[in-house]
């Protein structure tokens, strides 16, 4: 008896040095080490609630689903109160409020002005941010239990300081830093009870003693029983969602990404960042959710403020990409958000020099950086990610960078921007007005109360002076009202949705509505543009946006592309189709192709390009010029510098007749001329997903190694 | 940070702590002494501004901090609502709100379509004139199709603008129709059947009440509070006053 009592003596220590170890393995770095201690383990992130049943609300007959499919319009990136930082925004709006508002209601604007669609959208997603959901409402309300302790305290400030209004804007944007800086993701000691059962449940964010897991599940559970509640088969589509808010330990490069769930059900909570910053390890998650019966498609945005860390030629860890990296990014992350309110990312006119439409809404700043720091372009773009990822193929690592397009607004008050002339961007009290966003000169008083917001904000220069007085220095001018992701689907259900995100049948719009339908195959020019068959010949003969069209002998591919105006937008002026190839040694090359002229003009076949159709937009009204545009344009096109043996990809992207920016309307509605040092117009426009070119497999590839050539028989 | 009425100022050491740590977090090292100094003397200045700001009255004209507090407390209401509706609940809720149950119209159509780019209302008119002859016609194929099953009145409008879905509602079915103008050139129209817009059994959509109905307890919530409290003010305004 005695000796077994010394032995336990002697082995408790040993059992808890082994605890330890899996701890300081798994809670700081979800890396498993000690794989016998894990098996104890039961993994809170993939335990399934089904948050309610899909079973349909009403039985009003439904519009027939078609099935040359119809392009559906929403938006898959919005905040409420349950985020963070939305909170300190001063955004009251509940995930409720979020979906009556794209369905066409009204809400208020925490500066108290109404927010309304002028048509109701198609499809919604809340997406508040997943780490530390719900908590910034409890610490501030000062009758709960975790707003009593000591991290909390600042917070109970901000209810106080948040009634300065305007004013408070440089605390807010100081608390907003220190949340992001650290100071609430102070661990409880090792010895504590808590850091055992996070351990346990592998869930690290129970170990922090900022974080309170019940009412973080019942934010969560908010989210989703708002998205079921407005859910409404074959008329209006919600999904389940969340925002994934990560970024590089180094150098603060944005890599986050919005989750969106195919059903009703999803995990108990979110995977978050206080999980792991790591988006391979998101991905894992997102795997073992999908043989749960869960799908989901994580879609990065920002990448234009990633400082090029988005889309890298190597992994997380710099590791070089292989086939599996390829493979499981692909399966998981389908699609990018290309445009939103802070910029679009297409292209960047450093990267693309010879396309004269690079040079749009460009925001040139890493993602929240204090002060703002230049964002690197390259690795921070998708057309040169669709070139990189077809050299990475050329070196055998496989393309992780194959995905399709889409835009989203971002917003943090629960109803996205869309309308350049009715914007009020997306940080509630911070950039709620023409003063604050820096589109119309500052009132005498204010310039000191931006000086001392900009100081908080941690910004070198907080006013600029040009010709109409000071400015605000925001940064806001930068931002824009965009975007809207758009699918092609059978009908306005989640099912047909979703199934188009993972086929990649989408485009990205600007806000504007314009809609593009782009088919490659080989026997496409036999189709009569003019027929009513054109759509379903299309479908039968060729591939859509998203897909890969494989080589067949040497055939150049026909395309055909055919765009529709937003009926309460500007009429079209060109649609372009934008080439991308991998030339014999693996590097990349684009080119743009303008391929249908509004009004009947004809592309000139030396510069690829259409004549100016001599719409103009007056400056001091925003009017436009009428009758210049065309309602729709149609064409079939082939390449004439198509190459069989040469991988590539296409994608189409229309451009409307220019019209003014939301800082020209904010100036002109103050009684100003537009800031001289911003464009006064923009050109709305929509991009297709890509299709991919795969050339017929030939024998030898060539694979350079250390500098030198060596063939591989790929039949043996 | 606690308040007295005479002009004291306690500072706990919990917030002194609290915002070495938020130092910290940013800075990445202790403050100094000086440093120390001038964290704690903003907060002094703070509380001091704070508390003559009250004393001003200022808090009492601003209108966000207003709303504000009146968001805060209508939050706190909503939360308390939980429980689950009973069969009657539902029921009286249902019968006092059938209008917002009502199904609007769906229509089941067809057109041809003239694209603005050639001549659309004189094709459009040559195509009627054909069709009521049994003679052949071209027209254009149109970007949504040709046949729409169940359409509600609401999609007709986004998909064809409003000026041909004000056209649209008035016409006849089973007839084809004169060109009518969209955002996109000249259609001629051919209903062949309306469901007629009508107020639903409950049965139909008894999920929808239950959500409808819960999200008005939460709204009444606030409200029930409003209205118990409202007759204990009094409101002055001028009768006279003209804009």
């Amino acid at each position: 008896m005695k000796s077994i009592f010394i032995k336990l003596l002697i082995a408790l220590p040993v059992i808890y040095l082994a605890l330890f170890a899996g701890l300081y393995s798994s809670v700081t770095d979800s890396r498993p080490v000690l794989s016998i201690l894990d098996m104890m383990r039961s993994d809170s992130a993939t335990k399934i609630i089904d948050f309610s049943s899909d079973e349909e609300k009403s039985s009003k007959p439904k519009p027939k689903p078609n099935k040359d499919r119809n392009p559906y319009y929403g938006d898959l990136h919005v905040h409420t109160k349950h985020s963070f930082d939305a909170y300190i925004f001063g955004v009251t709006a509940t995930p409720n409020d979020a979906y009556r508002y794209a369905k066409g209601d009204g809400i208020m604007h925490p500066m108290g002005y109404e927010m309304k669609l002028q048509e109701p959208l198609d499809f919604y997603s809340v997406t508040d941010h997943g780490f530390f959901m719900g908590m910034l409402n409890a610490w501030s309300d000062t009758t709960t239990d975790i707003s009593q302790k000591d991290f909390a305290k600042p917070f109970h400030d901000l209810n106080r300081v948040e009634n300065l209004t305007s004013e408070s804007a440089g605390p807010r944007s100081a608390l907003f830093s220190t949340i992001l800086g650290g100071t609430i993701t102070q661990a409880y000691s090792d010895l504590n009870p808590n850091i055992l059962k996070a351990w346990f449940t592998k869930n690290t964010q129970t170990a922090l003693k900022s974080f309170d897991y019940e009412i973080h599940k019942s934010a969560w559970e908010d989210v989703a029983r708002a998205a079921n509640e407005h859910n409404d088969p074959g008329h209006f589509t919600t999904f389940i969602g969340y925002e994934f808010t990560t970024s590089t330990n180094i150098e603060g490069g944005n890599l986050h990404r919005n989750v969106i769930f195919n059903s009703s059900k999803a995990p108990i909570r979110p995977w978050t960042r206080i999980d792991s910053i790591n988006p391979e390890d998101l991905w894992t998650w997102q795997d073992k959710l999908r043989n749960k019966g869960v799908d989901t498609v994580s879609i990065p945005h920002n990448p234009n403020g990633s400082n090029g860390q988005m889309f890298e030629m190597e992994t997380f860890y710099s590791d070089p990409i292989n086939r599996e990296y390829a493979e499981k990014r692909m399966r998981n992350e389908p699609l990018v958000e290309v445009t939103q309110v802070k910029g679009t990312s297409e292209t960047h006119p450093l990267l693309s020099p010879d396309d004269e439409w690079a040079d749009f809404e460009i925001m040139d700043v890493r993602v929240g950086s204090r002060p703002p720091t230049f964002s690197r372009p390259s690795g921070g773009y998708v057309r040169e990610a669709y070139l990189n990822g077809l050299t990475l193929e050329f070196t055998k690592q496989g393309n992780p960078y194959k995905f399709g397009l889409i835009g989203s607004s971002d917003t943090h008050t629960g109803a996205g921007a869309f309308d350049e002339s009715n914007y009020w961007s997306k940080v509630g009290i911070l950039d709620g007005d023409p003063e604050n966003r820096g589109s119309a000169p500052l009132a005498q008083e204010n310039i000191q109360r931006m000086d001392d917001y900009m100081r908080a904000f941690n910004q070198p220069r907080s006013t600029v002076s040009l010709e109409q007085g000071e400015y605000a220095n925001t940064g806001f001018t930068q931002w824009g009202a965009s975007g809207l992701a758009a699918v092609w689907a059978e009908e306005n259900t989640r099912d047909s949705i979703f199934k188009a995100f993972k086929r990649k049948e989408t485009f990205a719009t600007t806000g504007t509505r314009i809609a593009v339908r782009f088919f490659a195959g080989y026997n496409l020019s036999n189709i009569d543009l003019n027929s009513e068959m054109l759509v379903s010949q299309a479908y039968q003969n060729g591939v859509t946006m998203g897909s890969d069209l494989v080589g067949d002998g040497d055939k150049a591919p026909e395309f055909i592309v055919w765009a529709q105006r937003d009926k309460n937008g500007a009429p079209l002026q060109r649609v372009q189709i934008i080439k991308g190839w991998s030339d014999g040694s693996g590097r990349g090359h684009e080119k743009v192709f303008d391929v249908v002229c509004s009004d009947g003009l004809q592309v000139d076949p030396l510069t690829n390009r259409c004549p100016d159709n001599g719409a103009k937009v007056n400056i001091n009204d925003c009017s436009i010029t009428k009758n210049v545009g065309s309602a729709e344009l149609k064409a079939s096109w082939v390449d004439p510098e198509f190459d069989n043996e040469t991988k590539s990809f296409y994608y189409a992207r229309v451009l409307e007749n220019p019209t003014c920016r939301w800082s020209t309307w904010d100036a002109i509605s103050r009684g100003f001329k537009p800031r001289e040092d911003l464009h006064d117009t923009i050109q709305e426009r929509a991009w297709s997903s890509p299709i991919w070119y795969i050339p017929p497999a030939s024998d030898v590839d060539v694979v350079p190694l250390g500098g030198t050539v060596r063939m591989i028989n790929l039949s043996t | 940070m606690n308040a007295d009425k005479d002009k004291s100022i306690f500072i706990s050491d919990q917030e002194i702590l609290s915002l070495i740590s938020a130092w910290k977090s940013q800075v990445g090292r202790d403050p100094s002494n000086d440093e120390l100094a001038r964290i704690i003397n903003n907060l002094v200045d703070e509380e001091i501004l704070y508390r003559e700001a009250l004393l001003l009255g200022l808090d009492q004209e601003d209108t966000i901090i207003k709303r504000r507090l009146a968001q805060k407390i209508s939050f706190l209401k909503e939360e308390s609502i939980l429980e689950i509706p009973s069969a009657k609940e539902l029921n009286k809720y249902y019968e006092n709100n059938k209008d917002k149950y009502f199904i609007e119209s769906s229509f089941t159509f067809t057109h041809y379509y003239f694209s603005e780019n050639n001549n659309s209302l004189e094709r459009s008119q040559q195509a009627l004139k054909a069709l009521q002859e049994n003679s052949t016609f071209k027209s254009d194929p149109f970007y949504l199709g040709k046949a729409f099953a169940n359409e509600p009145f609401r999609n007709i409008e986004s998909n064809f603008g409003i000026e041909f879905a004000t056209n649209f509602i008035n016409l006849a079915p089973q007839k084809w129709s004169k060109p009518i103008r969209s955002t996109y050139g000249h259609h001629i129209v051919y209903i062949n059947s309306i469901n007629p817009g009508y107020i639903p059994k409950i049965e139909d959509v008894l999920r929808q009440v239950e959500v409808d109905f819960l999200q008005m307890k939460r709204e009444q919530a606030v409200k029930g509070f409003l209205n118990n409290i409202r007759s204990e003010y009094t409101i002055f305004i001028n009768p006279d006053l003209k804009f």
